[in-house]
Formats: structure tokens, sequence, C-alpha cells
């Protein structure tokens, strides 16, 4: 009888601890600042994520229900196109970038190469309306998703509301998007004190902080910011980035300046996706950077690095790999 | 003619029910020089130039009635989407128990709106008034035909819009008016039309100088019915 007792106790204990435990959507790292997401516009909730996720994985977004969100940001590589270069879309019809990977999106105020989209929530918009993406429109999505049993339940469940509203649909995608949260790389545990760089790995953090870092900017490892970092232009394509959106030529040849949390993964590298490997990024910081009008500060002096550089700062680098981040399963793929 | 009537009865039933003292209507009317618009009709500039549309649709947003200057009402659903073919959007109710000189609305959508995420109601992105491949709301569309614009299917296609600086299409509108039950706001497409050059200019699809332009020549063609 005691036994019973004290199991059961046991048992009361650990579903107690569960439950205080059970691990919010989204929290905001130590140390991290506020994000920018108003999520006061759009309260997060287990029901909305999930139906967010049901709709980053449906091919339905897409004009021949072939092409989802996850074709060109798979969880698996951070969230990116591998192999690719330039993202191809429906019929394999070929983008004119290279898809970012997706992560802490909370803390972007603009999104794209050239921050032609304003808010998360209208991101979404563009690859399903995009002639080369997605080719459909989010009017015919609404009717699609309003036509199917599961989603009239799952909008229902989420939001109250069986009836279907564009709205409704980008607040979900953006809830997803939301809790795509990486801060548990080794780098991460380094700062909190629960682990240690090797001197390689520190080496490369030094190098990092006075020639990346400006950029780069810790904890999310970009500033936000758009940026020259001398690329030159690949004239199959004549990408001058955010001056398309501004019109001002102080903004030619500037890009935002992309995170390299999970850099390991996310290859290939640049807005065209030019380079295929860490080392030929390197080499185009000491070696291969053009001078124009608007080339960064930063990069004004020549950059120099030995080759023993170049592998601590390497080293460096593949501790921003967060496992917890790329194998999440809450990320993956939505149980049917 | 019975069409106008119905409608006017449709107004004064909403004002009924929405303010049981009195109410009165702000209706916009689209017309191409005298005629009302309609999707039907062909139009014509002069003898050999003829102009078909097929779609005229704007925000007005932040409507406010003022007397001496002074705010005396502003409108609770801050965001209209009217649509010249659909008699529904055309009207918003105002009440008449106080008294006014002023109307000030914006013609489009504002820059707080315009980065604030998804909305719903006349806002839903699913209104076709949003830019897909670069954020913002679209204030004003002018769409349709004529044989002057040597394009594809003779198409031409003003979207007006865009937030930023320098290049914030917004248009603040003041209008006198006199309190009355129904004031009818008159948006002459002929007006418009007789300071373009359609074989020049029929397409305008992003923010810039010129949809700023275009959009002064939309505010140039209102007028207050008398
Ligand atoms: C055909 C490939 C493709 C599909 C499908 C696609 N994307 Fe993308 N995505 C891209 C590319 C390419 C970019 C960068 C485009 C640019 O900068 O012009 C991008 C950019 C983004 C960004 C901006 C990231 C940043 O850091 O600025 C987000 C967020 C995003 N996509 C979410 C989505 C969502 C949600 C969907 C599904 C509705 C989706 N994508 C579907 C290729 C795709
Ligand atoms: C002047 C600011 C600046 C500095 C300094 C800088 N970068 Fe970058 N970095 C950028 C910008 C901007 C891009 C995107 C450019 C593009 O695609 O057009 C980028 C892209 C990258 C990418 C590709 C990421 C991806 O997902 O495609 C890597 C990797 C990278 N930088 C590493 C570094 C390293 C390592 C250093 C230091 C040695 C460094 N950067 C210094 C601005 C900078």
């Amino acid at each position: 009888m005691r036994k019973v007792w004290s199991i059961g106790i046991v048992l009361f204990l650990v579903l107690c601890a569960f439950q205080i435990t059970k691990e919010p959507l989204f929290s905001v790292p130590t140390s991290w600042p506020k994000p920018v997401y108003d999520f006061s516009k759009n309260p997060l909730t287990a029901q909305k994520v999930e139906l967010g996720r049901a709709l980053f994985y449906d091919p339905l977004l897409s004009k021949n229900n072939q092409i989802s969100c996850a074709s060109c940001h798979s969880p698996f590589t951070a969230f990116t196109h591998v192999d690719h270069d330039l993202s191809h879309g429906i019929e394999d019809r070929i983008g004119t970038r290279n898809s970012p990977a997706l992560m802490n999106l909370a803390w972007h105020q603009s999104f794209m190469w050239d921050g032609a989209i304003n808010h998360l929530d209208m991101q979404a918009l563009a690859p399903i309306s995009h002639p080369n993406e997605m080719g459909e429109k989010i009017e015919s999505v609404v009717k699609k998703l309003q036509q199917s049993k599961n989603y009239s339940a799952l909008f229902l469940k989420a939001f109250g509301d069986s009836i279907i509203t564009g709205e409704h649909t980008l607040k979900a995608i953006s809830q997803f998007m939301l809790t795509l949260v990486s801060s548990n790389s080794k780098y991460d545990s380094v700062m909190r004190k629960q682990a240690q760089f090797t001197p390689q790995q520190k080496n490369g953090y030094t190098i990092f902080q006075k020639n990346c870092a400006a950029c780069h900017a810790e904890p999310l490892f970009t500033n936000l910011q758009f940026e020259n970092n001398g690329l030159a232009v690949d004239t199959t394509l004549n990408d001058y980035g955010r001056m398309r959106i501004t019109k001002n030529k102080s903004d030619s040849l500037k890009f935002k300046v992309p995170t390299l949390r999970n850099i390991e993964f996310s290859f290939p590298y640049m807005h065209d996706g030019r380079f295929k490997t860490i080392a030929a990024v390197l080499k185009h910081y000491t070696s291969g950077v053009k001078h124009s009008q608007t080339l960064s500060v930063h990069l004004q002096k020549p950059m120099i690095l030995s080759s023993n550089d170049k592998v601590d700062l390497t080293a460096f680098l593949l501790t921003l790999t967060d496992k917890s981040f790329l194998f999440n399963t809450k990320y993956g793929f939505p149980k049917k | 003619m019975s069409k106008r009537i119905v409608y006017m009865m449709m107004c004064l039933l909403k004002g009924v029910f929405l303010f049981s003292q009195s109410a009165s209507c702000i209706k916009f009317s689209p017309s191409f020089g005298s005629e009302k618009l309609s999707a039907d009709s062909v139009y014509y500039l002069n003898v050999s130039d003829s102009i078909q549309i097929t779609s005229l649709r704007f925000y007005v947003s932040n409507m406010e009635l003022l007397d001496n200057n002074k705010s005396v009402w502003i409108d609770s659903n801050p965001f209209h989407l009217i649509d010249a073919f659909n008699e529904k959007t055309l009207s918003v109710i105002v009440p008449s128990n106080i008294s006014y000189s002023k109307l000030k609305f914006n013609l489009g959508i504002d820059s707080t709106t315009n980065v604030s995420g998804a909305m719903g109601g006349d806002l839903d992105p699913t209104k076709g008034m949003y830019w897909t491949w670069q954020s913002g709301y679209i204030n004003f569309k002018l769409e349709g035909t004529s044989n002057i614009s040597k394009t594809r299917h003779n198409e031409f296609q003003f979207h007006l819009g865009g937030y930023q600086h320098p290049f914030n299409s917004l248009q603040t509108v003041f209008i006198e008016i006199t309190s009355k039950s129904t004031i009818e706001i008159n948006i002459d497409l002929l007006q418009i039309f007789q300071q373009i050059n359609l074989a020049q200019q029929h397409h305008i699809m992003s923010p810039g100088q010129e949809a700023m332009d275009f959009s002064e020549k939309v505010i140039q063609s209102l007028s207050i019915k008398k």
C-alpha cells in the first residue's frame, strides 16, 4: 500500500514538473535585445502555431499544388534551399535570388535581401504570388483553404472562426516562423558559461570580432542593416539590391546582412548563392572585395588573414551550429 | 435612376439603425464628365478616342468632420475600400445632429498602418489592394482600356501607392461642406484623363514620383455635388 502511495506521489510530482517546465512557444534568450515583432497584435497560441506549421509545409499554397514554403526553406538546412544558388519554384522556374536561412525572425525589421517586405506577416504574400515561386494568388489560396474540411477545423480551433481570411492565414504563418529561434549553439553555451571554446575557436572569435562583427553583430550575427560587402555585380542578374526599393543611388549594391548562425548548413552563400564554401567566402573578404562608391566603411582597408587565421575563424563559425534548432521535431513536417 | 432612389433609402435606413437620432450619408459618386460611371459604358475623350473603365477602387481613411477647424466627429471605422462598381461600398454614415463645415479624409492608407502587419476587413490582403513583391497598400487603383494606349489589349493600369519618404503618395483632402442628409463627393475621371496622355503613360505599378504626381491629379478631380 505504501508503495502504491509513493509511486502515486512520484507520478504526481513528475506531472507537476512537466506542467511547470512546459516550454513556452517563444521566449527571448537571456541578454538578447527585445524583439521587433509586435506580439500583442498576434499573440502566440499553440493552435495558431500548429496551423502555421501546417500551412508552411502545404503545397496547396502554390498554383500547381506542388511547392510549399518548405520546398525552398527546408528545416534540415536552417530553412534554406540547399544545392541551389538561385531558388527553384513551380514548373522548375528559377528565381533571381538565393533563399535565405530562416531563424530569429522576430528580431528583423524588414525582410528579403533588399528589405522589400516591411513586416513578417506580409512576407508570405511575396512567394505565394511570385510567378517564379508559387505563382498563386492569396485570394485563391484562401478559397482553396476554405474548401478543405481539415483547414476549416484548424482555423476554428486557432481563431474561433471557421471563416478563413487572408489576415488569419498570414498571421498563422507568422506564428510558426516566429517560433524558429536558434540560440543553442556551442557559442551560446560559451556565452552562458556552460561550455568553453577550444583555443582555436577562441582565437577565431577574436578574429571574428575584429573583422566581421561590425556587420554580423552578436547575438543575432547580423546588424540587420543593408551593406555593400564588395561583391562584384553578376551581369546576368544585374541585382543592385536595396536601391530597387529606395530608388536612391547611395543604396546601390547594398543587401541585408545575413545571420551567420548555422552557416555550416545554409550554403550556398550570398544573395545569389555565388559561393559554395566558407573558404570561398573568406577568400572574397581577403582578396575579392570590389571597391565602389557604396562599399561599406568597414571594408575599405584590405582584410589580412593568414591561412591559420582562416582556419581558426572557420572553427569559430562552426560553433554557431545549433543542432537543437536544426533537428527540432517541433519545426518539422507536421504529423498527420 | 431607380437604383439611386433605392440607394438613398438604404442610406437613410442604415442611418436609422446606427444613430437612432439622425444621420447623414457621405456618398462617393464616380463619373466620367457628367455621366455616372459604369463598367459597360464606352466614354469618349474626343471623336476618335474612347475609354472603358474596368476597375476603380480606392481607400478613404480617417474621415473627420470639422467645425471652425475643430474636430467634431472622427470615424470609428477608419478604413473604407470604395469600389466604384459596388454600390454598397460607396457611402459612409456620419451623424447629422452636429454642425460642421469641413470634411477631412485621407485618400489612401497612412504609413503606420502600412507597416503594422496583416489586418482584416477592408484591409485584408485578399482585397487585391496590397502589393505583394514590395510591401505596401495600393491607395488607388484605376484600370481600363483605351485605343490610345498602344499596349497589350490596349490596357492601362494605374496602381498608386507608396508610404515611405520621399515617395509617400497619401493625399489628405479637405472639403468645405454644409450639413445635409446626403453629401455627394464627385470623382470625375474625365478630369484625370484630360491631364494625362495615355499614349505615353499607361502603367504605374510601384511607388515613385509618377505615382505621387498622379495622386495629385486624383484629388483635383474631387468636388462636392451641389
Ligand atoms: C521558390 C522558392 C521559395 C518559396 C516557395 C518560398 N520562398 Fe521564402 N524566400 C525565397 C527567396 C529566394 C527569398 C529571398 C528573396 C529576395 O530577397 O528577394 C526568400 C525570403 C524569405 C523570407 C525573408 C527572410 C529574411 O531574412 O529576410 C522569409 C521570412 C520567407 N522567405 C518565408 C517564406 C514563406 C512563409 C514561404 C511560403 C509561403 C516561402 N518563403 C516560400 C524563396 C522561396
Ligand atoms: C560591411 C559589412 C560586413 C562585414 C565587415 C562582413 N560581412 Fe559578411 N556579409 C555582409 C553582407 C551585406 C552579406 C550579404 C551580401 C550579399 O549577399 O550580397 C554578407 C554575407 C556573408 C556570408 C554569407 C551568408 C549567407 O547566408 O549567405 C558569410 C558566410 C559572411 N558574410 C561571413 C563574413 C565573415 C566571416 C566576415 C569577417 C571576415 C564578414 N562576413 C564580414 C556584410 C559584411
